[in-house]
């Protein structure tokens, strides 16, 4: 197999590492919220009504689009309020969340799935169970896995991403460690629906445990193990695929396009969870880290408080500053009254610092040896500053994955990467603009162009009617001459008659 | 979270301290001139800097503790000679500084090298002053009088060596029966390739210009060997004269000034080094580092332009 890197990336060792990783099961939480807004795709709604009683695993909120996936309950329970709260988004925006109260029986629904003889199942069933399981990308992105699927359903390579490459994060170390059978036999079910040839699961080199458990389990000749050195952007889908196959991902395509899929190692659990234990998405695994405390993984029930997972750990008593996701491209967030969402890998707690302010780009060009795209982040940075969209564009502002590596290199501080995502929010409002005022342009030019043709029409309907009255006169003249013809002929024959008789 | 590599301020402080050999060099040889410059810019830099910073209305503690300022000045004080009268180093700093850099928006923002920019000023608008350079060593007090008492010893100032070669060849006499070497200048050059190597390591600097540099002049200088051996400098010579080491280093390096990609960069160098030769060669002045800088500089968003790095996921 080869194993061609990628220029670039930066390596960081886990800053708050820890003797061993360990999972903590976290006590049934008394409150839930779940929010309405999933990563990607419309809001769902909701399909219960305040006082109801759910139970865990139930559905409480759907769409009918065949993109997104349905909200189940974590915990049964009574529905307490349907109301907007803050949730863990970087907008910082409040969306529309279903509140449950616990009765700590935590009693499950009963729902369908394969059981443990998934191969008599076909690929489209199992891929429903999936999607109706609420699965979607556990490593960040949330992307639906069932949409992934469907997009990729006869690739010849699977890619289970592993790799957990940002820094302190340890959630899918902890769940390879422990969960190894459940993650060979969910690639097992990948493989299955997918037909692939091989499944390839990458797993950075400085998880040894991970790497030894899961080999232990792995019998299947079809699934490879390979271990990729420890640098921070190996993980992210496109890099992954160039160092494991060394195939390039045209930029704006996708790894299906070229017979490639791409799961997280926690959606592949989750997947089995789904399938084989029949029971959908209500929990994750969450590493609560930083200088504050003493670094944990936590299993929770999916709408738990930050804070209350938190407190779970020594936190000591200082000002903090909290950052969900990972230390490079994660978002830092004010308040920890928030819900532990599927995408919620990592809550960083520091003692608060006074962050550095930025000086000048001196152009010193180490974010470009460090972007693993070959981007010109200084370039960019000048452009995105002064708000030039079509100069981002040419410098491939939209290529940017926003890893952060330019940030973290900067000797001057800039947090170049907020720059980036500034100008395509700024590049997509524009292109949105624009679009309207086309639109609002091409209105305007066709009822230009309706008068017109309508004043045309009617003046050439008025000039043929003319004409068609001056015909019609002309032809009136002629038969009216006849007809004076006729009436002094029949005059005549009167006078005639008169004449004869007298 | 943060890389704790260098940040721009100790950047800028690593290349100051990394020109300590060269500048020991120069004292060794020729004297005090060379610290009393160095001190007169410094202090005319943070005084110029603080009070233009001051009129933008920008935070001046931040803009003097950069070490920018610092650095055009000791760059600039390095390159004029050491017993230049004092308001040479002041004017010069003072146009660098205003004209090169503030003007422009301040650190990171300025298309050219202010010090280069300041010196180019000084050779065109004091000619005579700009070309009498040291010869021999000058004791703390002579180099006080020679700098603000404008007095002059006899022995210890005339042309450097490139000017001498110049005057020689102008006058008709053949190469041969000129002086080419100079054991004083080769040892600042050896000073200031040592702070390079220095500056190399603690990667404060990339390796492409000053290699591109090196290479420019040595491709031309064998290219116009080739035509004529007689009237022209052998390879070694031109790097062992003038501020070849102190332009390929610390002068060409500058980040804010030079191209910004990696084979940008390869040619911003080489072009340099090609100018360089061309204007040492065939132009008025003796050496044509500053000018062969500027004029590269200006041609950096064109190159910027045509040597993008390869995108990746990109053909």
């Amino acid at each position: 197999m080869s194993s061609q890197t990628y220029p670039g990336g930066v390596v960081i060792a886990n800053p708050y590492p820890v003797d061993q990783v360990k999972i903590i099961q976290a006590p049934l939480p008394n409150k839930v919220v779940l929010p309405l807004q999933q990563r990607i795709g419309e809001e769902a709604k909701s399909c219960i009504k305040v006082g109801d009683r759910v139970l865990t695993g139930q559905v409480i909120a759907q769409t009918e689009d065949q993109f997104c996936v349905p909200i189940h309950a974590s915990i049964s329970g009574i529905v307490t309020a349907i109301d907007k709260q803050a949730i863990p988004h970087k907008s910082g925006l409040k969306s529309t969340c279903i509140s449950i109260e616990s009765d700590g029986q935590d009693e499950w629904i009963k729902t369908q799935g394969c059981g443990s003889d998934f191969l008599h199942c076909d690929r489209q069933t199992i891929i429903d169970y999936i999607q109706h399981s609420g699965i979607v990308g556990l490593g960040g992105a949330g992307f639906p896995s069932h949409a992934k699927l469907n997009k990729a359903i006869d690739c010849h390579t699977l890619i289970i991403n592993g790799t957990e490459c940002e820094p302190g994060v340890m959630c899918d170390d902890a769940l390879m460690q422990y969960h190894p059978r459940e993650v060979i036999r969910g690639v097992e079910i990948l493989l299955h629906i997918t037909g692939a040839q091989q499944a390839i699961i990458a797993i950075e080199k400085d998880k040894q445990e991970a790497y030894q458990s899961l080999l232990m389990f792995n019998h299947n000749d079809r699934i490879s193990l390979t271990q990729l050195p420890t640098k921070y952007t190996s993980g992210a889908e496109k890099l992954l695929i160039k160092t494991l196959l060394d195939v390039e991902i045209p930029s704006g395509g996708f790894a299906a396009d070229k017979g490639i899929l791409c799961q997280n190692v926690s959606s592949v659990k989750a997947i089995f969870d789904a399938v084989i234990d029949q029971r959908p998405l209500v929990s994750r695994i969450v590493t609560i880290t930083g200088d504050a405390l003493t670094p944990i993984n936590v299993e929770v029930r999916l709408g738990t408080s930050f804070e209350q997972v938190i407190n779970l750990t020594d936190v000591n008593n200082q000002a903090h500053d909290y950052r969900m996701g990972g230390m490079m491209m994660g978002v830092d967030i004010e308040t920890t009254q928030m819900p532990i969402c599927k995408i919620t890998n990592c809550i960083f707690v520091n003692n608060k610092t006074l962050k550095q302010p930025a000086k000048e780009c001196i152009r010193c060009n180490t974010c470009n040896t460090v972007c693993p795209i070959g981007l010109l982040p200084q370039q960019l940075y000048w452009h995105a500053k002064s708000e030039n969209i079509e100069k981002c564009t040419d410098y491939h502002l939209s290529d940017c994955i926003e890893c952060a590596c330019c940030s973290y290199v900067c000797p001057s501080n800039i947090d170049l990467v907020s720059y980036f995502s500034f100008a395509k929010a700024l590049d997509k409002k524009q292109t949105a603009d624009q679009e309207r005022i086309d639109i609002a342009r091409d209105r305007f030019e066709f009822r230009e162009y309706r008068l017109d043709r309508n004043k045309e029409e009617r003046s050439k309907m008025m000039a043929e009617k003319k004409q068609a009255l001056k015909e019609k006169m002309a032809k009136d003249k002629e038969q009216g001459l006849e007809q004076t013809d006729k009436i002094a002929q029949a005059m005549a024959r009167v006078k005639k008659t008169k004449e004869d008789n007298a | 979270m943060h890389s704790t590599g260098l940040n721009t301020n100790q950047i800028m402080r690593q290349v100051i301290y990394a020109l300590a050999l060269g500048v020991s060099a120069s004292y060794i040889f020729f004297g005090w001139g060379i610290v009393i410059q160095i001190l007169l810019g410094v202090v005319s830099a943070l005084v110029i800097e603080a009070t233009f910073v001051a009129m933008r209305g920008r935070p001046v503690l931040e803009s003097i503790s950069d070490g920018s300022a610092v650095l055009t000045a000791v760059l600039l004080a390095i390159s004029i000679p050491s017993i230049a009268p004092w308001w040479i180093i002041v004017v010069g700093v003072a146009f660098a500084i205003i004209f090169g850099k503030q003007l422009y928006g301040g650190l990171g923002s300025n298309p050219f090298n202010p010090a280069m920019l300041g010196y180019a000023f000084l050779l065109i608008s004091y000619p005579l002053q700009m070309t009498t350079w040291p010869v021999d060593f000058s004791a703390f007090s002579q180099a006080i009088n020679i700098i603000f008492n404008a007095l002059s010893f006899d022995g210890l100032s005339g042309a450097t060596r490139l000017d001498e070669v110049k005057i020689g060849l102008s006058l008709g006499n053949n190469l041969a029966s000129i002086q080419v070497h100079s054991i004083s200048q080769a040892w600042i050059n050896a000073g200031f390739l040592v702070g390079g190597i220095y500056l190399l390591a603690r990667k404060v600097i990339f390796w492409h210009i000053p290699m591109a540099f090196i290479s420019g002049i040595v491709v031309m200088a064998l290219l116009v060997l080739i035509f004529d051996s007689q009237t022209h400098l052998p390879v070694q010579n031109h790097l062992m004269l003038g501020g070849t080491m102190l332009g390929a280093f610390f002068i060409a390096t500058d980040p804010i000034s030079a191209s910004t990609t990696p084979k940008g960069r390869l040619i911003y160098g080489f072009l340099i080094g090609v100018l360089i030769v061309v204007i040492r060669n065939y132009g008025g002045y003796p050496d044509g580092i500053a000018f062969a800088v500027l004029l590269m500089n200006m041609t950096v968003p064109l190159i910027d332009q045509y040597t993008q790095p390869k995108v990746f996921g990109r053909s």
